[in-house]
């Protein structure tokens, strides 16, 4: 991994900034009167709720103007855009695009507690040594089955694997999806040595055939509430949000772990607007802020001060027994070894 | 513009009816906008990819960029990608012909409807599925053709398959979803031709004893050759671009190039081999349509029709 | 056509009838999407509710993605018309050499996967620092619709009897007149069918898009492939039925107004 010197002068200038607003104790920022933050950010329930409540009462509280692109796909942006002058200052991604955009040096590699204070109360699978930035939120990867096709909860990764499955289970795209790749990095860890073990991964994704395999995890909803795949690979959030309709399906977390999906956010190293990007994900980082956007989307909150409604603290990662199972691939590994997986993966699955 | 467009009208008679030796005419000119249209939106961009597929990164952005051949290289050492293009290609040309198969005789009859009312709904007929969206479009052939799909479940209740037919996930569902969206591009170029041709011709044809089938490969088919030329070519340009449509009907069997360069570009974040492959894919692209338009053109005897 | 309902007629209607099918099954199963109440596709259709249009409408991101991708539209409309037109006469009249070869290298911007001239124009704009102007898109889309008018003017220009125009010229037509009065009438269906081909183009357009919209001002194919890949429901096929509802109604007026079969020979 090439380690990003960051520029000290800003750092310090930024924690200089932080200092004087900790200081002041107040939230508005010298100099943020007509700034733009320029952010990326999900669309969907959570772009909703991004734009329709907490963007503008960030706005309101920082007197500044939040730009946010929910045009994927965001890291070519930011690559094409000239270092001293990047179209992003936060980028909001998974953690496998953060650790490609840090290799490049498009972001910082880390946030300073300094800048960012609610640091000091999210879990540390939040801001270890697996993650780029820091994680905001996270979801488990594990298996959504439909309870109409008379199968067993699933209990074990090993399930998908059921003979009786064949062409009814459900995987994605491996070259242009975190959730497959992240699912060949589990494959190797059940069937081999360990989540690096290449090998008894491509063997086990070989037993899967014939599968169906989706682009996005959208995709997979649709095809689990259609009955076109009765089992697949998908986060606890994609099944969770059906809860209290009538759809016959549900998600198993297998004994051997869940995979870590997280909602990573990053700053620009050439960002003018740096003390208001450091600003903002504090902001997203705060326990009303982040019950919002948790019980909107299902989604598990980084921050262990967060109160949840009884039937999300039910199922969501809140607790620090609950998440200590969730499995961080180790991005940093596979990304370097990317362009060799996607032709090995393509050949597997061809035909 | 203004300026452009005097010379380009005041075209002299005279030496337009001597064909031997055609001198450049004035109205040449009117090639000019289109002209500046693609140096600059198209030759300089693309230029900047084709720039990247032989450097070892962006010098816009990075510096100790030096020039290098491994995207290139890359191309060849796995038969994948080499693979991909053969089926970008295949893909193209069967879509180009079951389009224009499909295409003709609605074209046909739009063109010889006298009706205005049956016209106009032939019209919305074609246009119609034209505005639904590619990925939209996608998404209902996925849920007339999938294991769980309408035309599965309902063979199935029937009692006339087992088990559901392989109707995607394969070459064979990404056709027909290609076909779908390209065939009124291919109507409605053809209808213009097929319009033009008088309907005299025809009957002359016929009252001298012709047959339907004589009439129309003697007569109508050759006189719409500029037609099917014209919308064979959109339709395979269109076609060995695609995305959307091979990514979601074809499954894990279909691989073509612009789906590797999309992942390149989006996933993979390689700009230098998305370049390479985009100048792979335009170079035998473009030979492929010069050939083709040598060979028609010269077939519909239209020296100039290009 | 003399229709004399003989077996080949009848056959010939019935390829026709099956053609028709084919192209409109997909818009009878979005029809069902965008009426169904559940957020999916579900067979046989659950009931019918307009939430999903309800939803469509009441969104102004939808609205002001609708709006802006029919102003782009309705600019690249003109702006190829003219241009592909333009071009296509000089390529069939103006005796450029080498202009077979040209014809193709128009065709260029077709054949290269969308997603890397949006790509390439993005580097370009960003290298110049002129940001993403409306322009700029507008562009964009226009480098892609003017193709269709080119091949399909040249497609008419083809067939058409160039001595008409010589004719009226030696009558003492004035250039301005020929022009008008002759060359536009014989090439209009080609035109037309070029306009329709680039407004639907754009209207479209997607992957050239993805890159050069602005966070606030993204077109309709944008905004509904992105909350398509976190909420895949009725909502999008209520965006399309909307759209082919505006389509259908543009037939429509335009029959009504300059009658389409007799004016463009569309």
């Amino acid at each position: 991994m090439t380690t990003i010197k960051p520029d000290r002068r800003s750092i310090l200038k930024a924690g200089a900034a932080g200092a004087a607003l900790a200081a002041l104790g107040a939230p508005h920022i010298a100099n943020a009167q007509a700034a733009t933050l320029k952010i990326t950010t999900w669309g969907g329930k959570w772009g909703e709720i991004m734009k329709g409540d907490l963007l503008p009462a960030f706005e309101r509280e920082f007197k500044c103007t939040v730009s946010a692109d929910q045009a994927f796909p965001f890291l070519p942006k930011l690559q094409a855009s000239p270092r001293g002058n990047p179209i992003y200052d936060v980028l909001h991604a998974n953690s496998n695009e953060q650790w490609k955009a840090v290799e490049f040096g498009i972001v910082e590699p880390k946030v300073d507690p300094k800048n960012v204070p609610n640091l000091k109360d999210v879990y540390p699978y939040a801001i270890n040594d697996k993650i780029a930035g820091v994680s905001i939120f996270t979801s488990g990867i594990g298996l959504g089955y439909r309870t109409d096709k008379g199968l067993g909860k699933p209990t074990s990764w090993k399930d998908l694997a059921d003979p009786k499955l064949a062409g009814q289970r459900g995987g994605y795209l491996i070259p242009v999806n975190s959730l497959g790749q992240a699912h060949l990095m589990m494959l190797g860890q059940i069937y081999g040595s360990g989540m690096q073990d290449l090998d008894a991964a491509y063997k086990a994704l070989e037993a899967l055939k014939p599968i169906k395999l989706f682009d996005f995890t959208g995709q997979m909803e649709k095809a689990l509430l259609s009955a076109e795949v009765t089992m697949g690979v998908i986060h606890d959030s994609g099944v969770y949000r059906y809860e209290g309709t009538p759809e016959p399906v549900d998600f198993a977390l297998p004994s051997e772990g869940v995979l870590a999906l997280e909602q990573v956010l990053t700053v620009t190293p050439g960002s003018k607007v740096k003390e208001l990007a450091y600003a903002y994900i504090d902001y997203m980082l705060r326990p009303d802020v982040q019950k919002k956007l948790a019980e909107a989307v299902w989604y598990s909150p980084s921050n262990t001060k967060v109160q949840l409604d009884a039937k999300y603290d039910a199922k969501l990662f809140n607790t620090p027994e609950k998440v200590a199972r969730l499995i961080q691939p180790d991005w940093k590994w596979y990304n370097a070894r990317k362009d060799a997986i996607d032709l090995r993966v393509t050949r597997i699955l061809r035909g | 513009m203004a300026d452009l467009s005097a010379p380009a009208l005041s075209v002299p008679a005279a030496p337009v009816l001597s064909p031997r030796r055609p001198a450049v005419s004035a109205i040449a000119w009117a090639v000019g906008p289109a002209l500046l249209l693609f140096v600059v939106f198209f030759i300089l961009p693309f230029g900047v990819m084709a720039l990247l597929s032989v450097l070892t990164g962006n010098p816009a952005i990075q510096s100790g960029v030096t020039f290098t051949a491994q995207h290139y290289e890359r191309f060849f050492e796995d038969s994948l990608y080499f693979e991909a293009l053969v089926a970008t290609l295949r893909i193209g040309a069967i879509t180009t012909v079951a389009s224009l198969v499909i295409g003709y005789p609605l074209a046909h009859l739009m063109a010889r409807t006298h009706s205005r009312i049956g016209h106009a709904l032939l019209l919305m007929a074609v246009i119609a599925p034209m505005l639904t969206g590619i990925v939209v479009r996608t998404f209902a052939w996925m849920t007339l053709l999938q294991d769980r799909g309408v035309i599965n479940t309902t063979l199935l209740s029937w009692g006339l398959i087992s088990s559901p037919l392989k109707l995607m996930y394969n070459e064979f569902g990404t056709i027909v979803a290609l076909v779908h969206i390209y065939v009124p591009f291919m109507v409605l170029t053809l209808t213009g031709v097929i319009g033009r041709i008088d309907e005299r011709l025809e009957q002359a044809a016929r009252s001298l004893g012709a047959n339907r089938t004589r009439t129309f490969l003697e007569v109508t088919l050759p006189l719409s050759l500029p037609g099917i030329l014209a919308g064979s070519l959109l339709v395979f340009a269109l076609s060995i671009s695609a995305y959307v449509t091979p990514f979601l009907m074809g499954g894990t069997d279909v691989l073509t190039l612009p789906m590797l360069i999309y992942q390149q570009v989006g996933a993979s974040f390689n700009l230098g081999f998305a370049g390479a492959l985009g100048v792979v894919l335009l170079a035998v692209s473009l030979i492929v349509i010069i050939a083709y338009n040598n060979v028609l053109g010269r077939f519909a005897g239209g020296e100039k029709m290009a | 056509m003399s229709a004399r309902p003989d077996a080949g007629h009848i056959a010939y209607l019935a390829v026709n009838g099956a053609i028709i099918t084919f192209l409109l099954a997909p818009i009878a199963i979005i029809t069902v999407f965008a009426l169904n109440p559940t957020p999916y596709i579900s067979f046989p259709p659950v009931g019918i509710s307009l939430r999903w249009f309800e939803k469509f409408f009441s969104s102004p991101e939808f609205m002001g993605a609708l709006w802006l991708s029919l102003q782009v539209a309705v600019v690249v409309l003109v702006l190829s018309m003219v241009i592909g037109g333009l071009c296509a006469l000089a390529l069939a009249r103006g005796n450029i050499p080498g202009s077979r070869v040209l014809t193709a290298f128009f065709m260029s911007p077709l054949m290269l996967p969308a997603i890397l001239t949006g790509l390439a124009l993005f580097q370009l704009y960003l290298l110049l620092d002129i940001g993403r102007p409306v322009w700029g898109l507008i562009m964009g889309h226009t480098l892609v619709a003017v193709p269709y008018v080119l091949r399909t003017t040249l497609a008419v220009l083809h067939n058409f009897d160039r001595r008409i125009e010589e004719a009226a010229a030696v009558h003492g037509a004035s250039p301005a007149r020929v022009f008008f009065e002759v060359t536009l009438p014989l090439i209009r269906p080609g035109v037309f069918a070029g306009g329709i081909f680039a407004f639907i183009v754009s209207f479209d357009q997607f992957p050239i898009s993805l890159f050069l919209v602005m966070p606030q001002g993204e077109t309709l194919p944008v905004v509904l492939f992105n909350y398509m890949k976190f909420d895949l429901d009725g909502a999008i096929a209520a965006a399309s039925m909307v759209s082919i509802l505006m389509a259908v109604s543009v037939v429509v007026i335009l029959e009504k107004v300059i009658g389409l079969k007799s004016y463009v020979k569309l």
